[in-house]
Order: structure tokens, then sequence, then C-alpha cells
């Protein structure tokens, strides 16, 4: 049996989806960014410049990342930011720099140092507050995450016209719901992208972190309804038809994380006409890094550097 | 740089092993029921190490008489404690005792010392007393202490899986049965660091690009820890999962380490493929303790072949 590349997913987009998120967004703008960006001699080094960075948040959270730069005196630089996944720490995202691009990591609300002010914890933080979409984690996480694009447009070494956004399964489902929701991104890429078909997910896979969903509803089995209903607003598949920017997916047929089926069903509804989506027969939820991370950088040179 | 194993390398462990041996384990039990299913219990489990230091792992038993056998999932070098690791079938928890440790610095065990992630590698690395590593092996091998008094256990079938701290589980304490273990870096490791400009050896390069001048107490320091002087002391059956040939730690690079350990070894390059090499585990530790003829317990997606 193969994975079924016409697999759709149950999740139906909310009449009011859009008027949620342009409150959330009404509501992040009024908040001052207040960015401190201080530079890390540790982690610098001759040819990339490390920072470290704060900015606050919704709910007034504040919000840390690492900067990297390469040094090079270069105004007008392509910029990435990097999204990261579930439970591993944003890396230094030297690797980026090196290849000609500023490049922002963030740590979203719950991630190491930007915890002081909410901690849900893993696991956890997928079922924080789930029965109420203005209640639920990734109100804030979201933001978070877009916000970076604000932190990116304040440098002054940044070209505007130039952001990209990557990321690989949670943050393959940042890339989705930041390409859609901010417009400034040009290029983006979702690897084995998470946060996408939920409700399909937990009866497609038995692996966390899924399950915590699935171990949520075990305990209060009533609360079915309530959850469906808040995460319809925070799937990825809801957000998919508004990106409109190039965009290339990745999925590792074999992945136990994030089952292919819902990358399918959101590749289906992904609004860009310039899309593609690369399958990795025989591999995990790695997607196929190795081939893979050649062809990003062929894409964002394309988008990016062109 | 320091090849050789320090001439005190039996008396440092040894002292260690006498000092965590006067903490009492002091276990202290939570139920867990969200967590908990139809076939496996949860539990969080808070236990003492040196220092004192409190620590804190995930202890999930199958439903049914036991004994059963064991997968202690060793401190990882990142933030979060995970219940079993991410992608692996939750099923797996009905076939096996499963234990998942956070050492001090990880979430759940980070006060007073709460890690950065890079920066728990270098953290106190000034001297061998002060370095935090030490710290870290004794609570990988508390774990180790609190899972033989769990009744349930299969003392005949105890294996360590994560990253260099199962090797050295599998060294320093004469429990585990079965070691798999992915070698990052405890393995050579300034050398190594020169080679990769990746984390988490860039940590590494990082102090040292600082401290140029302590590039020879530091690989003193690390030469205590380091996979190559322990190997003689593994008696237990090994899978070492080795990078792809031509990779940081591939199979000819940890041949220092694997033609010197004790117990049977099996070296498995990676084929840079989660999946691929998720499978070989869980088939080898199926057959080591169940036999030939038993099904490895993989997810859904791992089952369409």
């Amino acid at each position: 049996m193969g994975v079924d590349r016409d697999y759709r997913c149950q999740v139906i987009k909310p009449e009011d989806f859009n008027e949620f998120w342009g409150l959330v967004l009404d509501e992040l703008s009024s908040i001052e960014l207040n960015v401190k960006c201080e530079k890390d001699e540790l982690r610098s080094d001759s040819e990339i410049t490390v920072y470290q960075v704060f900015y606050d948040s919704l709910d007034h959270v504040r919000i840390s990342g690492w900067y990297s730069v390469p040094n090079t005196p270069v105004n007008g630089l392509p910029a990435i930011l990097l999204v990261p996944g579930y439970q591993s720490d944003p890396p230094i995202p030297k690797d980026w720099s090196a290849k000609g691009y500023a490049c922002l990591s963030v740590n979203p609300r719950g991630k190491v140092r930007s915890r002081s002010q909410f901690d849900p914890g893993y696991p956890g933080l997928l079922t924080h507050r789930i029965v109420d979409k203005n209640t639920y984690s990734y109100r804030g996480f979201y933001a978070d995450a877009w916000r970076g694009i604000d932190f990116l447009l304040s440098r002054g070494e940044v070209d505007s016209e130039r952001i990209g956004v990557a990321g690989s399964s949670q943050g393959g489902g940042l890339t989705i719901t930041t390409s859609a929701m901010r417009k400034e991104i040009k290029a983006a890429s979702a690897g084995a992208p998470y946060l996408c078909g939920f409700m399909d997910a937990i009866k497609l896979t038995d692996t966390y972190p899924y399950q915590e969903i699935n171990d949520y509803l075990r305990t209060y089995p009533d609360r079915l309804e309530e959850v469906e209903g808040t995460l319809a607003y925070f799937d990825g598949i809801s957000f998919a038809d508004q990106i409109d920017c190039p965009i290339i997916m990745n999925l590792g047929l074999q992945d136990n994380v994030c089952p292919p089926e819902t990358g399918y069903a959101l590749f289906e509804i992904i609004g860009s006409k310039d899309k593609k989506l690369f399958e990795y027969e025989g591999h995990g939820h790695e997607a196929g890094r190795y081939v893979h991370s050649g062809i990003m950088d062929q894409f964002f040179d394309k988008h990016l550097k062109g | 740089m320091s090849d050789n194993r320090p001439l005190d390398f039996g008396q440092f462990w040894y002292s260690l092993g006498k000092e965590l041996s006067e903490v009492p384990i002091a276990a202290e039990t939570e139920t867990l029921p969200m967590r908990s299913t139809d076939f496996a219990d949860l539990y969080g489990i808070h236990i003492s190490s040196i220092g004192p230091y409190t620590i804190y792992g995930y202890l999930s038993i199958p439903k049914g008489d036991g004994p059963f056998p064991v997968i202690y999932y060793v401190p990882k070098n990142a933030s979060v404690l995970e219940i079993i690791p991410q992608g692996t079938s939750n099923q797996i928890r009905s076939r096996y005792i499963t234990f998942s440790l956070a050492c001090r610095g990880m979430r759940t065990a980070d006060s007073p010392y709460a890690a950065m992630y890079p920066g728990q590698l270098t953290e106190g690395i000034e001297s061998l007393s002060s370095y935090i590593y030490r710290g870290i092996v004794a609570d990988t091998l508390r774990g180790l202490d609190f899972l033989l008094t769990c009744p349930m256990i299969d003392r005949s079938a105890i294996v360590a899986w994560g990253n260099d701290n199962a090797l050295l589980a599998g060294a320093l304490h004469g429990a585990v049965t079965h070691i798999v273990s992915t070698p990052s870096f405890l393995y050579d490791t300034i050398n190594q660091a020169s080679r990769t400009s990746s984390y988490p050896l860039e940590e590494f390069n990082d102090y040292l690009r600082h401290n140029p001048e302590r590039k020879g107490q530091i690989s003193e320091i690390l030469s205590y820890y380091d996979l190559r002087f322990h190997s003689s002391a593994v008696t237990a059956e090994s899978l070492i999962m080795a990078d792809y040939d031509g990779g940081l730690f591939d199979k000819k690079t940890l041949r220092n380490l694997t033609e010197n350990m004790n117990g049977a070894v099996t070296v498995h390059s990676s084929e840079r493929s989660s999946y691929k090499d998720g499978m070989f585990c869980e088939k080898w530790i199926t057959d080591k303790l169940f036999g030939k003829d038993a099904t490895p317990i993989v997810p859904n997606h791992w089952q369409l072949e």
C-alpha cells in the first residue's frame, strides 16, 4: 500500500477566518517592536557576525532570535526568516549567512530564551488552551514568527524586496502561515509541513507530537467539537490559498511524524501559480534533506539573488 | 591535542561513582493520566543526582504483569525532554518500559541551571572539576540506578539508546545489556570540531576562537569523556549508528571506538534517510531482544512496504 496522493483533509476554512486573523494582525501592529540587537562575540567569527535579538510580540511577550549577517560590507542583502521545528532548539543560522543571506532564526514563545512569560512545555504546546481560538497557544506563536518579518524590515542592511522564509516540520507549517500572511515574502520553502490537516494527522499517525491531541481528546472527549473548531483557524490548509509567492515543498513518503497525505492535501490548496512539490520515496521526516538542500539553495538564489 | 588516556582516568570515574553512590536516589513519582493509555501508564519521576541536583524523567510502564524489557533514552544535547523520541510509534510503550531522562540544564531539570543550546557542551569547561559534563554523566548513570529499583524491569534486557551518552552509560554502569548509539560530539572532539562549522561541535570552535591558548587544557578535559577511552569498558551488545561514508563520524573514523569495544558490535552507516536508519534500529533491537521472528513496532508510515 502506498501513500494516497489524492488524499484530502477534512478541515473547512472558517467563514470568519480572515476577520479573526485580521484582528490579530491589528493587535500586533499596535505593539511597538522594541528591538534589542546585541552582537554575540562568542558566536561571531571573521566571516559572519551573530546577534542575539529580542522583540515584542502579541500580548507583549518578549521573543528572542539569532540573527546573522555576512561580514562583507554590502547593503541590500537578501534575507531569510528561518522558522523552527516543534521540539528542536532554533539554530544559529551561520550556514545561511555563509551563503550571503542575512538570516533571522526566531524562537517563538515557549522556546529556549522566549520562555519567561509563556511556557506550556513539551508535550503541551500543541494543546495549550486549545478549546478557544482566542486563547490557543499558536495564536501568539504564529504571530511571533510573522513578527520576525518586521524585524528584518527594520534592518538597514536588508533589501525589503528580497525576503524569503524557510523551515521544515513545524518550520514547514510556519512557512505556510507566514508566507500566506506576510506579502513581503518573495519566496518560500516548506519541508514536511506540520500543523496542516491536524484532525487527519492524528488518525494517520501514532507518533508524537500529533499524539498530544489524541491524549487531550482521550482526557476530554466531550471537547472534540471545540478542538476541531479551534484548529480550523490554525490549520495550514486554511491559510494556503492566500499564498501567492513562489514556493517549493518537499515530502518524505515514509514520514513518521507529519503524514505525507496531509502534505499532498496542503499542496493542492496552495494558491501560488509558481509552486513545485518534491517527493522523496524511501525517506522519513527528514524529507530527503541531503538532496533537497541543494534544490533549496538554487530556488532562493533564483528568487532572492537573481 | 591529547590522544592519550589520562593517567588518572580510572580514578576520575571511580570518584564520580563514589560521589553518586552517596547521594540517595530519593525518587518521587507522579502519575500523568493524560499521557497514559489503555496499553501503558506514564509517570513523571524526580530523582537526585550529584550536587545534589534534582533531575526528571518520564517512565512508561506497559499494562500487564511483566517483567518488561527496558529502553532507556539517555539525556540529549537539546532542551526538550520527550516521552519517547519524536516519530517513534507510541505502541512501543506496550512492549517496553521506556524511561527518558532530562539531565541538568534541560527543561524539567533546569533549576537552578538552565542550559543554553548551543552552550551546554562548553559550560564550565575552564576546569575538569567545573565542567558541566561531569554532572551530566552522573545524571545519566543515576537514571540507570533508578531503573534498577523498578520491580517490573527485565534485567537481562536494558537498552541504552541515544547519543554519546548511551555509550558512556554502557561503559560506566553494569546494568546496560544493549546499546544503540549515534556518536555526535564526544569522539576525538577537538579534532572533529576542526572539520566542521556545524553545531553542536561548532561550540568548541567558538570557544577556542576566543581562547586559543586553552586548546591543550580543553583537549585534556575532554579526553576523560572521549569515547575512544571508554570503548574497552563496553561489554553490552551494541549498534553504532555511524554517519554516511565520508561524513564526520563515519564508519572509518569511528574505528578506534568500534574495534576496541568488548561486546559484539554492529556498525551501520547512515543511508541518509531517517526512515531507513530508523527501520534498521528497530529491526536490530527487536531481533536482539525477541528473536528474528518477532515483528518490530514501527510507525504507520513505515508499514507501507
